[in-house]
C-alpha cells in the first residue's frame, strides 16, 4: 500500500546569473511515499541538489523556483490530513519554517563545514529541539543525548560539550544525522552523506541511515552517484538528466529493464552492476553547459539510439506502467510523436 | 587557554620593551640634543659671550654626556622602578606631570574612536553584505571610498569650517569657554562629549570606512557557507540564524582589525589634535620633538605605543573569548 507523501511537479529552477539564466532544474517531476527510500542519481552538475534543497526552499541565490508544485501532505495532531503547496511558499516566511526541521529535515554534503564550529555539538541539536517541541533546556539536553547514542556516539554525555572541529568527518556526519532526525521528521533528504567520508566509514553511516529509517518509518530521499548503493537501498529510484527527470521507476525495474538510454549507459559505466569487465564503458562525451542545452531531447548528443526527430522533439512523459516512467522517444507511439513533432514545427 | 593568554601577554611585554629601544633611539636621532637648542635660543637672543664650558655644564648636569646605553639604561630604571620619566628640560618640571596632563584626553579620544567605529561599521557592514546589490549597498561603498580617501586634516578642515559657519562657534578646543576651568561636573562632562564629537568623527572616519569593507567581505563570506544553510534548515528565522552564525564567525577578524586600526587612531589623533587645538599628547609630542626635550617625547611615545600593543591584547582575549578554536588550541 503506497502513500503519495511529496508529490513534485514540473518544477523548475533558474538561476538568474550575470552571465545568463542557468536553467538548473528544468521540469522534474517526482513522487516520494510515505516511509519509502527514493535514489535520486545523476552525473554532478544535473540539479539533484537544487531540486531537494528546493523541498525545503533553502535555494540560495540567485536561484528561484519559477514554475511548478510540490505538494506535501500534512499530518496534523488529530490525525486530518492537509495538503501543502511548498512551491508557493515565502522562503523567509513562518509556515515553511514550521516544516523545515520538524516535517522535513536535511543531511548536507559537506560534513565537515556544515555544522558551526563556534557552537557546541549540544547547542546546535537542542536548539534546533526547543525550536519546534515545548521543552525546557534540561528535556532538550536529554533528548539530544539520546538521539546522539541513537546514532551510535560513544560517551555522547561528554560529546555533547564537544565543538565540531574536534570531531573526525564521520562523528561530524553523525551528529549531522542526529540533529536532523531530533524532531522526528516524516521526510529525511541525505545529499551525498557518505561522498566526503572515507570507503568504512560510509558503510556505516549508510548502515545507520537505513537503521533508523526502518526503526522511524521517515521518508527518505537519498541523493548519490552510487548505483551500488542505490541498488542496497532504494525502494524507488529517479534518473536525472540535465534538469529533468528521464527514467523512473521502483528499483527492481530499473535495474532490470532500464528504458532510457541514459540509464542503460549510467548502469554499464558501474563496476558492480555490468556483469564482465570488458562489458564496462563510461558515457561518452561531457554533460553539456547549461547555457547552451541541446534542442529536442536534452540526451541525444550523446546517446548511442537516437533517431532523425531526437534533435527537434522534446519528449513527453510516458508511462510504461504504474511505477515506471520514462522521457524518450523511443518510447512514445507514434501517434504521439508525430503531434509532438508537428507541434515542435509550429511552434 | 592560559597558555594562549602567557603566550600572548609575553608578545605584549617583549614587544614593549622593543618599542621602548626604537623610541629612544629614534629620540636621540636628529643632530644635535637639547643643549644644542638652547645655546642656539640664546645666541639667537643675543648672549654672545657663553662661557667656553658651558655646554658642558649642562650636558653634565642633566646627564647627556653619558654614552646612549647608560642613558637608556636609567632612563627605562627610573620609568620601571619609580614610575619616573625624566625631566622636561623645556617645562622645568617632571616629564610625568606633563604627560599625564594630556595622554587621558588622547586616550578618551582613540576609546571613543574605537567605541564609534564599531557601533557604526559593524551594523552598517553587515546590511551592506545581507543586501548585496542594492542601492543601499552602493551608497555605503561609495562614502567608504570617500571616507577612505580624505586625509583627516583636511576632513578636519571642513568640518570645523562647517561648525564654525553654522553653528555659530568654532569646535575647536576640548571646552566651551565657561567651563575651561571650572571644575568637574555633568554638565563640563556634556561640553566635552559634545567637543569630542567631531575629533571623534573625523578620527573614525577613514577606519570605519575600511571595517566597513572587512565586515562586508567577511560576512558575504560567510553567508554562503554550509552551515548557513544547516541553520536555515532547522527552521530558524533569517534574523536569528543570520546574528547567530554567520556573524559571529565574521566578527573574528573584525576583532583583530581592531589591533591594527589603534596605532592609525593615535596616528590620526595627534594630526587632528593639532589642526584643531586640542590640549591632547599630539600638540606636545609635536613640539617637544621640535624642541628636543627628549624625556617627554620620548614618554609620549613610549606610552601611546604601549597602548596601542595592550590594545592588541585585549583583542586577542576577546577574540579567545569568542572563538573556541582559538582558545582550545
Ligand atoms: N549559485 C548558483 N549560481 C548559478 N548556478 C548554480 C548555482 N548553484 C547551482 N547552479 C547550477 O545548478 C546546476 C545543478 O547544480 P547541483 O548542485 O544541483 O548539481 P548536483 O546534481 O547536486 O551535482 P553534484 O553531484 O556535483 O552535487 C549546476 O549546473 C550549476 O551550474
Ligand atoms: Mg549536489
Amino acid at each position: 500500500m503506497t502513500e503519495p507523501l511529496l508529490e513534485v511537479s514540473d518544477l523548475k529552477i533558474h538561476f538568474f546569473t550575470d552571465e545568463g539564466v542557468v536553467k538548473a532544474v528544468e521540469g522534474v517531476d517526482l513522487v516520494i511515499e510515505r516511509g519509502k527510500t527514493l535514489c535520486l542519481v545523476g552525473e554532478s552538475g544535473c540539479g539533484k541538489s537544487v531540486a531537494s534543497r528546493a523541498f525545503m526552499q533553502i535555494i540560495r541565490k540567485p536561484g528561484k523556483i519559477v514554475s511548478g508544485q510540490m505538494l506535501f501532505r500534512r499530518k496534523s495532531d488529530d490525525g486530518t490530513e492537509e495538503i501543502i503547496d511548498l512551491a508557493k511558499m515565502d522562503p523567509k516566511g513562518y509556515p515553511i519554517r514550521q516544516i523545515r526541521g520538524k516535517e522535513i529535515s536535511m543531511i548536507f554534503q559537506e560534513p565537515m563545514t556544515s555544522l558551526s564550529l563556534m557552537h557546541t555539538v549540544g547547542h546546535q541539536i537542542t536548539e534546533m529541539i526547543r525550536l519546534h517541541t515545548d521543552t525546557t533546556p534540561t528535556e532538550a539536553k536529554v533528548s539530544a543525548i539520546k538521539m546522539l547514542q541513537r546514532v551510535g556516539i560513544p560517551r555522547p554525555e561528554r560529546l555533547i560539550d564537544e565543538y565540531p572541529f574536534r570531531l573526525s568527518g564521520g562523528m561530524r556526519q553523525r551528529v549531522m544525522i542526529a540533529m536532523a532526525m531530533s524532531c522526528n521528521p516524516t521526510m529525511l533528504i541525505a545529499d551525498e552523506p557518505t561522498t566526503a567520508l572515507d570507503v568504512t566509514t560510509q558503510a556505516q553511516i549508510l548502515d545507520l541511515m537505513l537503521e533508523l529509517q526502518h526503526d522511524y518509518g521517515m521518508a527518505l530521499l537519498f541523493i548519490t552517484h552510487d548505483l551500488g548503493v542505490v541498488a542496497e537501498i532504494a525502494d524507488d529510484v529517479a534518473v536525472m538528466y540535465l534538469g529533468r527527470i528521464v527514467e523512473r521507476g521502483d528499483a527492481d525495474t530499473v535495474f532490470n529493464e532500464p528504458k532510457h538510454p541514459y540509464t542503460q549507459a549510467l548502469l554499464r559505466s558501474i563496476p558492480k552492476i555490468a556483469m564482465q569487465r570488458d562489458e564496462l564503458e563510461p558515457i561518452k562525451g561531457m554533460v553539456p553547459s547549461p547555457f547552451r542545452r541541446p534542442t529536442g531531447c536534452q540526451f541525444h548528443p550523446r546517446c548511442a539510439q537516437r533517431f532523425n526527430l531526437c534533435n527537434q522533439v522534446e519528449p513527453a512523459n510516458t508511462h510504461l506502467n504504474e511505477n515506471h516512467s520514462v522521457r524518450c522517444l523511443l518510447y512514445e507511439d507514434a501517434e504521439a510523436r508525430t503531434s509532438n513533432a508537428e507541434a515542435a514545427a509550429h511552434g | 587557554m592560559w597558555q594562549y593568554i602567557a603566550r600572548r601577554f609575553t608578545y605584549m611585554v617583549f614587544t614593549v620593551w622593543i618599542i621602548s629601544l626604537i623610541t629612544f633611539a629614534v629620540i636621540q636621532l636628529p643632530p644635535g640634543d637639547y643643549v644644542t637648542t638652547i645655546v642656539s635660543q640664546m645666541i639667537n637672543s643675543g648672549m654672545e659671550d657663553l662661557p667656553p664650558d658651558f655646554e658642558q655644564q649642562i650636558r653634565e648636569q642633566y646627564g647627556l654626556d653619558q654614552p646612549m646605553v647608560v642613558q637608556y639604561y636609567k632612563w627605562l630604571r627610573n620609568i620601571i622602578v619609580d614610575g619616573k620619566f625624566g625631566y622636561s628640560f623645556v617645562y622645568r618640571k617632571d616629564a610625568k606631570d606633563i604627560i599625564l596632563e594630556r595622554l587621558p584626553v588622547s586616550f578618551a579620544i582613540s576609546g571613543f574612536s574605537v567605541l564609534f567605529i564599531w557601533a557604526v561599521a559593524l551594523p552598517i557592514g553587515i546590511y551592506s553584505a545581507v543586501k548585496q546589490y542594492s542601492l543601499a549597498d552602493y551608497l555605503v561603498t561609495f562614502i567608504g571610498f570617500i571616507g577612505l580617501a580624505v586625509p583627516s586634516f583636511l576632513f578636519a578642515l571642513v568640518l570645523m569650517f562647517f561648525s564654525y559657519k553654522y553653528m555659530d562657534r568654532a569646535m575647536i578646543g576640548l571646552f566651551s569657554r565657561e567651563y575651561e576651568t571650572a571644575p568637574w561636573s555633568l554638565n563640563k562632562f556634556l561640553d566635552l562629549v559634545k567637543h569630542l564629537g567631531i575629533p571623534v568623527i573625523i578620527i573614525g572616519t577613514a577606519g570605519t570606512a575600511g571595517l566597513i569593507r572587512t565586515m562586508r567581505a567577511n560576512l558575504l563570506d560567510e553567508l554562503n557557507k554550509p552551515y548557513v544553510d544547516t541553520a536555515r534548515s532547522k527552521g530558524l528565522s533569517e534574523r536569528a540564524l543570520l546574528w547567530k552564525y554567520p556573524v559571529r564567525h565574521a566578527l573574528n577578524p573584525f576583532i583583530s582589525t581592531v589591533g591594527w586600526i589603534l596605532p592609525s587612531l593615535i596616528a590620526g589623533e595627534l594630526i587632528v589634535s593639532v589642526v584643531l587645538n586640542l590640549p591632547t599628547s599630539g600638540p606636545v609630542i609635536y613640539n617637544s620633538l621640535l624642541t628636543q626635550d627628549m624625556y617627554v617625547a620620548a614618554g609620549a611615545i613610549l606610552i601611546l605605543s604601549s597602548m596601542t600593543v595592550i590594545g592588541t591584547f585585549i583583542s586577542d582575549l576577546l577574540l579567545a573569548w569568542l572563538d573556541p578554536r582559538v582558545r582550545l588550541h
